[in-house]
């Protein structure tokens, strides 16, 4: 166990001496910086300052919303208008814009956070082949499925810390520029059931969360690519490839059973909650659970026998 | 004598090319082992099996008895080893290098760590970045690294690599001083014969996959032994007359200098006769290395495999 502790800090020391981790945080915070600026300066954060006459306000947007759905076909404004409807009958208050808010939007960041940990993934395997310093690690009175093990758990860890940064700085920003309603207040919105009431905090956890889920699995798929073809750029590319296509490639497969068997078919496990639909009927999130279980173990055990069996030959 | 490796009709086959045919030769505890053999020889190839990082197709091989097939840590924990390359981490100083590797094996100390720097008289440059080291330092830096867990046996494929002839001195001075003070068991490989035959006890000679002969490196030849003697005199006309009608010997005249063939016992009685004749007589030499022609004989020009 110490043994393995110790190459855990081994490769956060490979990897965070390295200036091209740094650029990753310095990238997030930029653009967090940027995302708060803009809602500053063209965002919602004014309009949604009701006065002491806020149930006025929220009956005439939503008429307006109501006239915009008539008038546009494509309009979808049920949910905001379920919401607004549900503030008036309960006599709440709708909070403005505040740090929280800010912080649940970025969620979306995780797609960056994605791109980074798929970047990691590809690098932290086949980087040691490149290097050729995989000949000196190798030849430690350490097994090669420990060595291969910290590897990945230095990967998850690092998209932990990505998230975990992602999730403090956005409150740290939000707190400077929008303040913060509370220290966990509730919010109204549309779930599984029609409207409902949940608290901030435990809805920003279940969003980042569900992220991760797509992240681990596109990043376990990049570590596999790379200790099998012991190249980063090509685990890089075809992870990338995949992780924007996939969806695609999901919709139009969308009429055969079959799809559903598809790993891109479960990632998004956000069909199922919310206001979301599965993308094929016949799918549940206890199917999309066992799926994406069966594709993680399958992507850690080809990379496993990949790493331990293999030759490490000339290049 | 105790054995410290020893290789049991090794094979190696990739794709279907068959690299190393059976290898049979053992390492004694203590000596330093030449593994000699021309580009493509197989001795990286060797190398990498000794120390796991290819698999045995057949054959074993083990170190201090233990199987490096059957026991991998086991064996491997007395090794230390240089392949191919001494690559490091380019982004990292040497120190933390180091560290790096002492991380991985229990009980090595920054003492110990520094009593290795300054073995390999890296002192000066140990913080600095690897990328920014030279072949040399680099060479250095590897075997720091192959000594930090005090191995009994260590590995070095062409340690002589990119280094200077003080450098060269300097590691042959130290791996001598490693197998004669502290018993370790060295081989060193390289396709260079005056390279390492100042430091090595046997050479091994491989060619083709193949052990082609081992041979003992001693200083002095034995008393029977055929010896080419080269002889620099002031009067080589009466010095050939001498030698050819006196002592019966075929002699040649290579730029101004006599060459013979005789048996060693046989020199100090042909000095005699010189002063006899009073020829006067500024150098006798004897021809050393007998191994560089047997290198030459058995391995044919220098092609590659
Ligand atoms: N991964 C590989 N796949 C196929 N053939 C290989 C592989 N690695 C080495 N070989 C072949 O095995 C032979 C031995 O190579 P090896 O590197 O062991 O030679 P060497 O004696 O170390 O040579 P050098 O003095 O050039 O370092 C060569 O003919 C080489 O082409
Ligand atoms: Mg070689």
């Amino acid at each position: 166990m110490l043994n393995f502790l110790s190459l855990i800090k081994n490769e956060q020391i490979k990897l965070y001496t390295r200036m091209g981790t740094w650029s990753m945080y310095i990238i997030l915070f930029a653009i967090m910086l940027i995302a708060s600026l803009i809602v500053v300066f063209f965002g919602e954060a004014d309009e949604q300052k009701y006065g002491d006459d806020w149930q006025a306000q929220v009956t005439a947007e939503t008429e307006e919303l109501k006239e915009a759905q008539e008038e546009m076909e494509f309009a979808a404004f049920d949910s905001e208008i379920a919401k607004n409807e549900y503030y008036l009958e309960n006599d709440i208050k709708p909070h403005p814009y505040d740090a929280w808010q800010f912080t649940l939007e970025n969620a979306g960041l995780a797609m960056l956070i994605s791109l980074f940990t798929i970047i990691i993934a590809a690098g932290i395997v086949s980087n040691e082949f490149k290097w050729g310093t995989i000949k000196l690690l190798l030849i430690r009175p350490i097994s090669r499925t420990k060595i291969l093990f910290s590897k990945f758990v230095t990967v998850l860890l690092f998209s932990i810390s990505m998230q975990i940064f992602l999730f403090l700085i956005s409150l740290l920003i939000g707190l400077i520029f929008f303040g913060m309603n509370g220290l966990n207040p509730n919010i109204v919105q549309m779930g599984t059931e029609g409207i409902e009431e949940v608290s901030v905090f435990s809805e920003i956890i279940t969003q980042y969360g569900l992220y991760m889920v797509n992240l681990i699995m596109m990043a376990t798929f990049a570590f596999m690519i790379s200790t099998i073809f012991r190249n980063s750029a090509m685990a890089i590319g075809l992870a990338i490839f995949l992780m924007f296509t996939g969806n695609t490639i999901i919709s139009f497969l969308s009429d055969y059973d079959w799809a559903k068997y598809i790993l891109f078919a479960n990632t998004n496990l956000r069909q199922y909650i919310g206001d979301g639909s599965p993308v094929i009927d016949s799918m549940t999130l206890g199917f999309s659970i066992t799926v994406l279980a069966v594709y993680f173990v399958i992507f850690l055990l080809v990379s496993w026998l990949s790493f331990t069996r293999r030759d490490v030959a000339g290049n | 004598m105790d054995i410290s490796m020893e290789l049991q009709n090794v094979h190696k086959t990739i794709g279907k090319k068959e690299i190393i045919k059976g290898l049979n030769f053992s390492i004694r505890s203590g000596e330093v082992f030449g593994f000699l053999g021309p580009n493509g020889a197989g001795k990286t190839t060797t190398i990498r099996m000794m120390v796991g990082l290819m698999k045995i197709t057949s054959g074993d091989i083990k170190i201090n008895g233990i199987s490096i097939k059957d026991d991998f840590k086991g064996a491997i924990q007395h090794v230390g080893a240089i392949v191919e390359n001494p690559e490091m981490y380019p982004f990292m100083s040497g120190w933390k290098n180091l560290k790096h590797y002492a991380r991985m094996i229990p009980g090595i100390t920054d003492e110990r760590i520094k009593e290795v720097i300054k073995l390999v008289g890296l002192e000066k440059a140990i913080h600095e970045k690897v990328g920014r080291y030279s072949l040399g330092m680099r060479q250095r830096i590897g075997i720091a690294q192959a000594l930090l867990h005090n191995p009994s046996i260590l590995i070095l494929d062409e340690p002589t690599n990119g280094l200077d002839p003080a450098g060269i001195r300097e590691i042959r001075q130290y791996i001598r001083n490693l197998a004669e003070q502290e018993k370790v068991s060295v081989i060193v490989s390289s396709h260079l014969l005056s390279e390492i035959e100042l430091m090595c006890d046997r050479i091994g000679i491989i060619k083709n996959g193949e052990l082609v002969t081992v041979e003992e490196v001693n200083e002095e030849q034995e008393n029977d032994q055929h010896v080419t003697v080269k002889l620099e005199v002031n009067d080589n006309a009466q010095a050939m007359t001498v030698l050819r009608d006196q002592l019966g010997l075929e002699v040649s005249e290579q730029q101004s200098i006599l060459m013979l063939q005789i048996e060693k016992n046989d020199v100090p009685n042909l000095v005699k006769r010189m002063v006899e004749e009073n020829i006067e007589v500024y150098e006798v030499a004897l021809e050393r290395s007998s191994l560089e022609d047997k290198f030459f004989e058995l391995i044919g020009e220098n092609t590659i495999a």
